[in-house]
């Protein structure tokens, strides 16, 4: 479904990515590893055209979505075409705070489905904006019941703890029907003891066979839910494979060193 | 009680002068500011130094020497004389405008970068990211440094007499050449009712806007 092969990035002298390349089928759920400053978030960055690769080639169910040969891939109108294909929830959420909840949601499908009514005639079956829009709204409904606050659709995001914004996010990402829905450390800007409820809405995605690439902290979290791991060191994958093999029989040095001080910390 | 009515409608005949000077400044400068702001925020280095050279000037001297400089200097240097409203026309809307391309500045550079790159990511436009998302944002942010200026701009009106633009203050110091004090405190009511008037307005907008947090 996604093939990645190496992607280099650096800021200025600074080497974030050296030499990324790995692959995803779908349904699979791929959980990303490593210390601060190894490279996993700007993967993820690249992976939703936020960050231009200086080098290599993104692709999604075989149709070529970046690469760096050909410079057409790089124009604006040529990267809102494809990153569709990806969905992003952020580590802060990053909710548009002048919207209620189900606006968040409804927000950006209502400005494509205008967009496709315009150029095509039609929109996932609806052929008029009243149509769609309603269809829009009951997908909606159906996500925010899905992330389990349908009683927080009129609240304004102000008024929700983290851990309900951060399923809201993760509502409005899914609302765009992303082929691969990406999180970037969902739980770090949480109080711990509002980490749960995230990590159970993931958890409920997988079971949905949702494609999915987490990058994250909690190691408990991706040996539970992972179906393959990438431990990533210093702009480069470490170490690869299922969580037993990573997690739990790391054969790079580096990799026992990382997850021995987080056994330390009692995961 | 004839002399209240005669003093008063002199006054109100300044006052219009100084109304004229901040309706047209409001409506010239938010847009001049705005273009400053875009300005002096350029990736282009020339046009953002520029900008923010012209706005540093701007900002650091009087607008009472720029008051002088635009109705002085054309018709000294070349001959070329403004009608006094005119001159002060333009020192209000460059200085006022400087000011508000600052607030405007200050109030889209606050925005997250998160909030952009959310609108990105759901795959929307750079316009609808900025229209439908950041816009409000900014105006939430702003109402209230906005609305000290357009305060501290009613006030400022009266500076339009030292080029002798007739306005309220300069026609009440005929009264007070005359021995009448009374008429000098009479324009500060006037100053103090247009304000309440400003201030009631501005706290319904802000009120308005609080509806959401953040």
């Amino acid at each position: 479904m996604l093939k990645v092969e190496h992607i280099r990035k650096s800021f200025g002298k600074n080497v974030v990515l050296r030499d990324i390349s790995f692959s995803l089928k779908k349904g699979e759920v791929l959980s990303i590893i490593g210390s601060s400053g190894s490279g996993k978030t700007t993967l993820l960055r690249c992976l939703n055209f936020l960050e231009t690769p200086q080098h290599g080639k993104v692709s999604v169910g075989g149709e070529t979505v970046f690469d760096s040969e050909d410079e057409s891939s790089r124009k604006e109108s040529e990267i809102r075409k494809h990153r569709l294909h990806f969905g992003l929830v952020f580590q802060n959420f990053n909710l548009f705070p002048q919207y209620t909840v189900i606006d968040n949601i409804i927000l950006a499908p209502t400005l494509m489905a205008k967009e496709q009514l315009r150029q095509h005639g039609f929109c996932k079956g609806a052929d008029n904006m009243k149509q769609a829009q309603r269809m829009i709204r009951e997908t909606a409904e159906t996500l925010l019941q899905k992330v389990g606050l349908s009683e927080k659709s009129d609240a304004y995001p102000g008024s929700l703890s983290g851990g309900q914004q951060q399923r809201v996010a993760i509502a409005r990402a899914l609302a765009m029907e992303p082929d691969i829905l990406c999180f970037d450390e969902p739980t770090s800007a949480l109080d711990p003891e509002l980490t749960g409820e995230v990590l159970q809405v993931i958890r409920g995605l997988k079971n949905t066979e949702t494609t999915m690439i987490v990058v994250t902290h909690e190691i408990g979290f991706a040996r539970d839910v992972a179906d393959r791991i990438i431990f990533m060191d210093d702009g480069l994958i470490e170490e690869e494979g299922t969580p037993q093999q990573v997690i739990d029989n790391p054969h790079s040095a580096r990799t026992r060193e990382f997850l021995a001080r987080f056994k330390q910390f009692g995961d | 009680m004839d002399q209240f009515w005669n003093v008063t409608l002199t006054l109100l005949e300044g006052f219009t002068q100084n109304c004229t000077i901040f309706l047209l400044t409001l409506v010239m400068a938010i847009p001049l500011g705005i273009l400053l702001s875009f300005g002096s925020m350029s990736k282009f280095f020339p046009l953002k130094g520029f900008v923010r050279a012209i706005v540093w000037a701007i900002r650091g001297t009087p607008l009472l020497l720029q008051l002088f400089v635009v109705f002085y200097i054309p018709s000294l240097v070349w001959d070329i004389s403004f009608n006094r409203m005119t001159a002060a026309m333009i020192a209000f809307v460059i200085n006022y405008a400087a000011y508000f391309s600052e607030i405007f500045r200050g109030g889209m550079e606050g925005i997250s970068k998160g909030q952009y790159e959310a609108g990105q990511v759901l795959g929307m436009k750079k316009s609808q990211i900025f229209f439908r998302i950041i816009l409000m944002q900014v105006i939430k942010r702003i109402v209230t440094p906005i609305s000290n200026e357009i305060i501290t701009l009613i006030k400022d009106t009266s500076l339009a007499r030292v080029i002798m633009v007739p306005e309220m203050l300069k026609v009440s110091e005929r009264f007070t050449v005359q021995g009448l004090i009374w008429p000098l405190f009479y324009t500060g009511v006037f100053f103090l009712l247009f304000n309440g008037v400003l201030t009631l307005l501005f706290s319904f907008m802000e009120k308005k806007l609080n509806y959401y947090k953040g």
